[in-house]
């Protein structure tokens, strides 16, 4: 008995640990979202590019679009223009389209639309980047001070990040005079940006700036500077007026160098716009729509990979353990009394089809109807086999019947019912009507009102979309589900109807 | 809730068995599945007890199928009192006492008087397995009619009031002496309104009962005192109920008992799953009472000693017995 009980105990940990596990898993490490309502942000930025044309010269149009290699996935990318030719180009990490066409005049306006959203897998991709440069040449006052300035940078940096950090500090102090002179009265970010530059390539420090874009929906904005470096592993993010080191999460990666967003041969006023919208989309949904783009496949096998018919079924039936659960603590714990064992959980599968307060009614209703048939044939003095016949004979007609009622009355709600289970019903209305002649009427209705109550509870906590989602997308659930009904098996307490059973020891107790 | 806790912990103490500990501890532990037939059908019961030398009611007969309902005259013979039973009967449902018989009428018990076809019908239904556990197929069973004992009518209403003997591994844990009522229905299941009472197991006299869950000593119906009474010929009741482990194996039972006017004790059925309700009428609990058993016979098997019926009576005598009244 004993190594029964060590049997079970393992039995039911390594259930529980493995349902955990899986589950924890897919959260964690594959990032399926918990809930149904989590969804994830869905950008769309639109780039409108305005310029004048030339009406002589062909257009040639080269702008900056994403490269999208880290942390953004794109869902759709289009290029909307009339009579020009596009085409896409990649080169040293940016990707720049071009538009061009031989003949344009006056006013020109094309637009570049971009879907992205973040990336789901947090895998780490290895970057490549220079750790070593040549000096820029400086001559003169600007060496002088430059050099000046480096002194006391190389005193208060330790590393490439605080070397970095520590120059832009210095750059944007507008009161020091190496600075002025540097600078010759120009504050400009631009300006700025290229003076650190400067000054990092005098330490061989390598200095990319990054252009970025603020992920805020509904507000006009220009590119912003940014600044990168190498430190053999990871590329260093920094703000280029404080000396900040971090890219904001928000930021997209528009274009890196120094060169324009945009040129145009053959126009000129060109001008870039960029407005974005985001909306929000269910989350797996849209991993398996980024899944077409990307290598994430861990829906792969998952119950989300069987067709949309079985998905529906399985999404009822998931749901059963959840519904037998509810019963066994019901009758096991609290000490309910139901009709059978799981003729609860199938009553509930029917209130699918009907609704929950209309399930009842009808329930009621056709039990009722049932009974009485049931007490009538009971002075015929049929055979069981028979009489069970009869009865769902009865049930059928009884169902055509409110089928056609409700459907002259207009109440479509009725028609539902033609799945209701007959053979349930049936075979309630029998063990019903036994309970009522062996334990009498009020026994009968309070396993009646048990079975009903029970049903209801099972149907609603199976009906709960969040739960219904869970157990569906993390179906190890069950595993654990299986763990505490194993330890309800060995349950040994009282039920809670015990303790009314048997207050008369108390009073006796007390007296 | 903590109202609840309390009433927990105070069971507890008291050492109440509840439906999950003796379902988990006792009937499926020492209950084995394959062995439920001999105590579910009374026709297995009653061979096997006739076989081991156990009293039962005589059996005149028994009706497998509906071409054999013609046989029902022959079997009943020139007798005119008898028991329609069926063999998978549970709770005392579909049981048909007749307890006299004039030219083509029958009279039951309660005095109802019904014909013969009323009683041909009664055991087709027992056949289709109306009253049937799980509601298959049934055989009926037509036995001899127990007269209880004149001692119980002072403090019994009508029907055959019978004596409830848990057995624990071939010990008499508890006892009760079953009362019908009025509400009953003549009937002796406590569910359907009868009375437990409870008895020493020691000597046999009746302590105080229950009647639908509560503490009672009088009858309700006839308001006689159902304590003090000291119940016949009560060492052979715990021998006989001893003995039924022997007879069909299964570790944890109820034996039923009925004290016949002229035949004494005999076995009227088994049960695997005996209620608890004999809690209440000895107003004590089983699980202290199953643990010193089971305690009991650790210590025998540690020295290799097994124990006969009668010794076994003797060491819950000792044990349980001589309850102090209240």
């Amino acid at each position: 008995m004993r190594s029964l009980t060590l049997h079970l105990k393992v039995l039911i940990t390594v259930l529980v640990l493995l349902g955990v596990a899986v589950t924890a898993y897919q959260i964690f490490f594959l990032g399926i979202p918990v809930t149904e309502d989590e969804t994830d942000d869905l950008w769309n930025i639109d780039a409108k590019v305005e310029f004048v044309a030339s009406t002589k010269d062909p257009v040639k149009v080269q702008m900056f679009v994403p490269p999208l290699n880290r942390d953004y996935v794109s869902l759709n990318e289009s290029f909307i223009s009339n009579n020009y030719g596009v085409s896409v180009n990649r080169a040293d990490g940016n990707r720049k389209v071009t538009w061009s066409a031989r003949r344009a005049s006056g006013n020109q306006t094309l637009y570049y639309r971009l879907v992205l959203t973040k990336r789901y897998s947090n895998e780490k991709t290895t970057v490549k980047g220079p750790t070593f440069r040549d000096s820029l040449a400086v001559e003169g006052p600007e060496k002088i001070a430059a050099e000046a300035l480096m002194a006391p940078i190389r005193q208060h940096s330790a590393d490439v990040e605080t070397f970095v950090s520590e120059t832009i500090k210095r750059v944007n102090n507008l009161n020091d005079d190496n600075v002025k002179l540097l600078l010759a009265g120009d504050t400009s970010a631009m300006k700025k940006a290229q003076i650190i530059d400067l000054l990092l390539s005098i330490a061989h420090v390598p200095m990319e700036k990054v252009h970025t874009i603020r992920l805020v929906a509904d507000t006009p904005q220009t590119p912003e500077l940014w600044l990168r470096s190498f430190n053999g592993n990871d590329w260093l993010y920094f703000n280029p007026d404080t000396g900040e080191q971090g890219l904001p999460s928000d930021r997209l990666l528009w274009w890196t160098g120094d060169d324009n967003l945009i040129s145009v041969d053959g126009g000129k006023k060109a001008n870039v716009t960029f407005s974005m919208n985001n909306s929000e989309m269910n989350a797996i949904r849209l991993a398996k729509l980024t899944d077409e783009n990307t290598d994430a496949d861990f829906l792969e096998y998952s119950l989300y990979s069987l067709p949309l018919q079985t998905q529906q079924t399985f999404m009822i039936m998931v749901m059963i353990p959840i519904g037998v659960l509810v019963i066994l603590v019901l009758r096991n714990l609290i000490g309910l009394q139901t009709l059978g064992t799981f003729t609860p959980v199938l009553i509930a599968l029917a209130f699918r089809e009907t609704q929950l307060g209309f399930g009842i009614v009808l329930f009621t209703v056709i039990t009722a109807l049932g009974l009485s048939l049931r007490s009538y044939l009971e002075h015929l003095k049929l055979q069981m086999l028979p009489r069970l016949s009869v009865v769902l004979t009865f049930v059928v007609v009884l169902i055509a019947a409110i089928s056609l009622f409700s459907h002259k009355l207009g109440l479509e709600r009725g028609l539902s019912v033609a799945l209701f289970p007959m053979v349930i019903l049936t075979m309630t209305i029998e063990r019903l009507s036994i309970t009522w002649e062996e334990r009498g009427g009020g026994h009968a209705m309070k396993v009646a009102i048990g079975t009903l109550f029970a049903a209801s509870v099972a149907h609603l906590l199976m009906m709960v979309p969040e739960l219904v989602y869970f157990v569906f997308t993390f179906p190890a659930v069950l595993l654990i589900l299986v763990g505490f009904m194993l330890a309800m098996g060995r349950y040994r307490g009282y039920r809670l109807t015990e303790l009314v059973r048997f207050k008369a020891f108390l009073k006796k107790a007390d007296a | 809730m903590f109202g609840l806790i309390k009433t927990w912990k105070a069971l507890e103490a008291r050492g109440i068995m509840g439906i999950n500990r003796r379902n988990a501890d006792y009937v499926l532990k020492y209950n084995k599945r394959h062995l439920y037939p001999i105590v579910d059908d009374k026709i297995i019961t009653k061979e096997r007890a006739l076989a081991a030398g156990i009293h039962v009611p005589e059996m005149y007969g028994v009706i497998e199928t509906e071409k054999e309902i013609e046989k029902l005259d022959q079997i009943i013979g020139g007798r005119s009192d008898f028991v329609i039973k069926p063999a998978q009967g549970a709770g005392g449902d579909g049981i048909l006492v007749i307890a006299d018989r004039f030219e083509d009428r029958y009279r039951t018990v309660s005095g109802k008087i019904i014909s013969h076809e009323e009683i041909e019908h009664q055991v087709s239904s027992i056949l289709t397995g109306l009253y049937s556990l799980g509601g298959h197929r049934d055989r009926a069973l037509i036995e001899y009619r127990v007269t209880p004992d004149q001692i119980f009518k002072s403090i019994s209403y009508e029907g055959v009031p019978d004596i409830r003997i848990i057995v624990l591994m071939g010990y008499p844990v508890m006892a009760m002496l079953r009362l019908p009522t009025r509400q009953s229905g003549g009937k002796a299941n406590l569910h359907q309104g009868a009375i437990g009472v409870g008895v020493d197991l020691a000597t046999g006299v009746t302590l105080r009962g229950t009647w639908l869950n509560n503490i009672i000593s009088k009858h309700p119906d006839t308001t006689n005192a159902v304590d003090g009474v000291q119940l016949p010929n009560w060492d052979g009741f715990m021998k006989l109920a001893a003995g039924c482990y022997e007879l069909c194996g299964l570790g944890y039972i109820g034996v039923d008992m009925v004290l016949d006017q002229e035949k004494g004790p005999l076995i009227l059925e088994l049960n695997a799953r005996p209620g608890l309700n004999i809690q209440i009428a000895n107003d004590c609990g089983l699980t202290q009472r199953t643990h010193a058993i089971e305690a009991h016979i650790e210590a025998l098997a540690k020295d290799g000693l097994t124990e006969d019926a009668e010794q076994r009576v003797r060491v819950s005598q000792g044990l349980f017995g001589h309850v102090h009244p209240h």
